[in-house]
């Protein structure tokens, strides 16, 4: 070690650092080093913390520098001049390829580390030096001891001979500290943007706690966090400003009020592509455009049939508005007109069940809605569907299936409690054709649904249950159906109930580890008149962003078969609308 | 004395919108410096004024060709802070070994985050002397304040769309790369700009 650059370093490190004086003298090292109190040389010892070792380099460029805070500068000014086998260490560096005659750990306990890097670091001896491979044990005994830092450093005593040291210390955090403004003083800890009193005491007695102390950006910034916790509708920032003197900051928390939840939210968007290994593709688009307050949605569907018993294409358009005068009136208009193709299978049913309605070839429906919010959460709407049914050739003419409309919904976002997300949604839906809205069928069709997520980490369950009836004669696309994408996954609709059913329940558990998850589907559709038969399906999906993949097998059936499900699908999975 | 200085053997290499980087054979590793190469840019800059400290990632990767897979790959993270009451920025290694540096203009601390980077010369194989290679520098300073979720009423929307197809670009515009090549090894070692 060139004694010269070492002193260089400390001479440097000493002028910054008041009151330390460092003189040398000979061929060795003998240091005569004034610290000030709180760098006091001592013998260097396993114990002694706040030492770190690393390369500090100035801005100017002047000197390259060894340094592990100063008991470190004096430990190895130490090493230099005491220790015996770093006798009269010479002038210049080490060559490289000299052989190395010792190699030893300081500063730590050998037998801390792995018998491979010791047995590693005692073969040093016999080989001939190299620094990049002295580096590269240094950096793993940091690897095996992330506490503590490592430098390796080769002396050539006056033999030539080489001799290895492996220099190491422990580290602390703010040794680490990342923010070069650590070392000043928090002269004063301001925060704006929310009255103090809204904090807890003990949060402020934590924020005062800052006062007078080096500034300790993890502290500053658990206390930021802290700070967001207790004022949920506020964001939270953290600067930091100059003090009124030289070397002092001030700690600035800045709140700002978050924009309050929206009493009303627009309609959750529909959108799915989806293979299904019985049923085909399909295809449901609605993409909303608009503002903050307004939206208009083109809505698309090709050969989509993943809801309802019918395969349907066509398009239509949706307004929305959510703030009619106030946030807690909203309306919404849509008007879609599509094309329907029939499966044999549900044909065939109708044919054997002239009670339910007949099927048509095109549907053109118009939903007009008003919308009120009790809260953020809680919300009514309600409106008319006037749909226009066009027989299915031979037949002719059509038929209205005018329908009164009411539902409640309730939102939940989601909410974080110790780690762990919520999120729920319920609704309850009425539907009633009735003659005084010149409707030709007159039904009744109730639906509630309920979906619960729960998520802690990677992992997450959910759980979605529905259920509803139908009184009446209600038209085909009211019909209840189950064994799809969502469904009775593994089942097919057509196969249970080809021409849908009045009665309906499903539930569904399913529980995710990150984006793979096994599921268990129960459920039931039926008509009044008949036995309701509960069928259970199982498999794994797996989903990434809006793209699934999912494999569903029927369980209480004689006929064991795998059905295969594919697609995308904006939203919450699960939480589709029916 | 082993530990040889090897003299830099300087090559001019790419320039692309004043951007130029240099790459030299000291020792047994393989330098860059780069001049024009601003990673400390637009929100990150805002923060660091803000007495908080940033991490830039840096990497340097060779390659065989443009365009063609890595041969092999450098990386370093860094985290720079700002000194409020020197105006200097600061810099200390985050990966790796413990390294740091202070009292810096911005330019000054970018400039030594890049010379951090070093390639073995054996990590590069046959490439240099016998064959060319080109060299990749890439920056990329971690978002620490993610961009705000979309409306949560707002479901599939355009807007929405759009916000996921531009978090790409919002994540480019702290994300840079530099490519700079053809370089071999000049005789002892230095690297030297290869005529294309």
């Amino acid at each position: 070690m060139p004694v010269g650059f070492v002193t260089r370093i400390i001479s440097r490190a000493a002028r910054r650092t008041s009151g330390m004086k460092l003189t040398t003298s000979s061929d060795n090292v003998r240091s005569n080093v004034a610290w000030p109190a709180a760098h006091r040389c001592e013998p260097w010892s396993r114990d002694a913390d706040r030492d770190i070792l690393e390369t500090q380099t100035f801005g100017d460029g002047s000197a390259l520098a060894v340094t592990t805070g100063m008991k470190t500068l004096a430990l190895i000014v130490t090493l230099l001049a005491t220790a015996p086998q770093a006798a009269a260490p010479t002038q210049t560096p080490v060559p490289e390829g000299t052989v190395i005659v010792s190699a030893e750990v300081t500063g730590f306990d050998i037998g801390r580390l792995s018998p491979g890097l010791r047995q590693e670091i005692r073969d040093l001896v016999g080989t001939p030096l190299s620094q990049d491979r002295l580096n590269e044990l240094a950096a793993r005994i940091e690897a095996e001891r992330p506490g503590y830092v490592a430098a390796a450093r080769a002396f050539t005593d006056p033999g030539g001979r080489v001799r290895v040291v492996f220099i190491v210390g422990r580290s602390t955090d703010r040794d680490r500290e990342e923010n070069v403004n650590a070392r000043y003083v928090v002269e004063h800890v301001d925060i704006t943007g929310v009255p103090e009193s809204e904090l807890t005491q003990a949060l402020r007695d934590e924020v005062d706690a800052l006062v007078g102390q080096r500034l300790d950006s993890d502290e500053a910034n658990r206390l930021e966090a802290r700070m967001e916790g207790e004022l949920p509708r506020y964001d939270v920032r953290r600067r930091i400003r100059r003090g009124s003197e030289p070397g002092s900051i001030r700690l600035v928390y800045e709140a700002t009020k978050r924009e309050p939840p929206r009493w009303l939210r627009f309609e959750p968007s529909r959108t799915t592509v989806v293979y299904h290994s019985d049923q085909g593709w399909g295809s449901y688009l609605d993409l909303g455009i608009g503002w903050r307050d307004v939206r208009f949605t083109p809505i698309v569907a090709i050969d989509h049939g993943d809801d309802l018993i019918e395969d349907y294409s066509g398009f239509g358009l949706r307004f929305e508005t959510r703030k009619m005068g106030t946030e807690r009136l909203g309306a919404s208009l849509e008007w879609t007109s599509f094309e329907q193709d029939w499966r044999g299978a549900t044909l065939d049913a109708l044919a054997l069940d002239p009670a339910i309605p007949p099927p048509y070839e095109d549907r053109m429906t118009l939903t007009p809605l008003v919308r009120f919010a009790f809260s953020p959460e809680l919300s009514v709407k309600a409106g008319v569907s006037i749909s226009e049914l066009d027989a299915l050739p031979p037949a002719a003419g059509s038929m209205m299936a005018n329908a009164a409309v009411a539902s409640i919904d309730y939102d939940r976002p989601q909410e974080a409690a110790s780690g762990s997300t919520h999120d729920v949604h319920a609704s309850f839906g009425v539907r009633a054709g009735s003659r005084a809205l010149e409707s030709d069928l007159v039904y009744t069709r109730y639906l509630g649904r309920a979906w619960y997520q729960y998520g802690w980490g990677t992992h997450r369950v959910h759980v979605t249950a529905m259920a509803g009836g139908i009184t009446g004669e209600a038209p085909l696309f009211e019909r209840f159906a189950l064994g799809d994408s969502t469904t009775l996954r593994g089942w097919d609709k057509f196969d249970i109930s080809p021409a849908g059913g009045d009665r309906m329940f499903h539930s569904s558990v399913e529980y995710g580890y990150r984006g793979v998850g096994v599921f268990l589907d129960l459920g039931s559709v039926w008509d009044e008149a008949d036995d309701p038969r509960v069928r259970a399906s199982t498999g794994l999906s797996f989903r990434a962003g809006p793209a699934f993949v999912a494999v569903g097998f029927p369980l209480n059936t004689d006929n064991l078969t795998a059905v295969f499900m594919i697609g995308l699908r904006a939203g919450a999975g699960l939480r589709v609308q029916r | 004395m082993a530990l040889v200085v090897v003299a830099l053997v300087a090559g001019a290499a790419a320039r692309a919108s004043g951007q130029t980087l240099t790459a030299s054979a000291a020792g047994d590793v393989l330098t860059i410096r780069v001049a024009g190469f601003d990673f400390l840019t637009g929100e990150p800059i805002g923060r660091l004024k803000d007495g908080r400290s940033v991490r830039v990632e840096l990497a340097v990767t060779v390659l065989a060709e443009a365009g063609r897979s890595p041969v092999t790959t450098s990386r370093q993270t860094f985290a720079l802070s700002y000194d409020l009451w020197e105006e200097r920025f600061a810099v200390r290694t985050v990966s790796g070994r413990s390294q740091s540096i202070s009292h810096l203009s911005q330019a000054a601390a970018e400039a030594w985050c890049v010379e951090q980077l070093a390639v073995p010369l054996r990590a590069l194989g046959v490439l240099g002397r016998d064959r060319p290679f080109w060299l990749r520098l890439e920056s990329r300073v971690p978002n620490a304040d993610a961009a705000a979720e979309p409306d949560e009423g707002g479901g599939f929307t355009l807007q929405a769309l759009i916000d996921a197809l531009s978090r790409r670009r919002r994540s480019d515009s702290s994300t840079r790369a530099l490519d700079a090549g053809p370089f071999r090894l000049g005789p002892r070692g230095g690297a030297t700009p290869s005529p294309r």
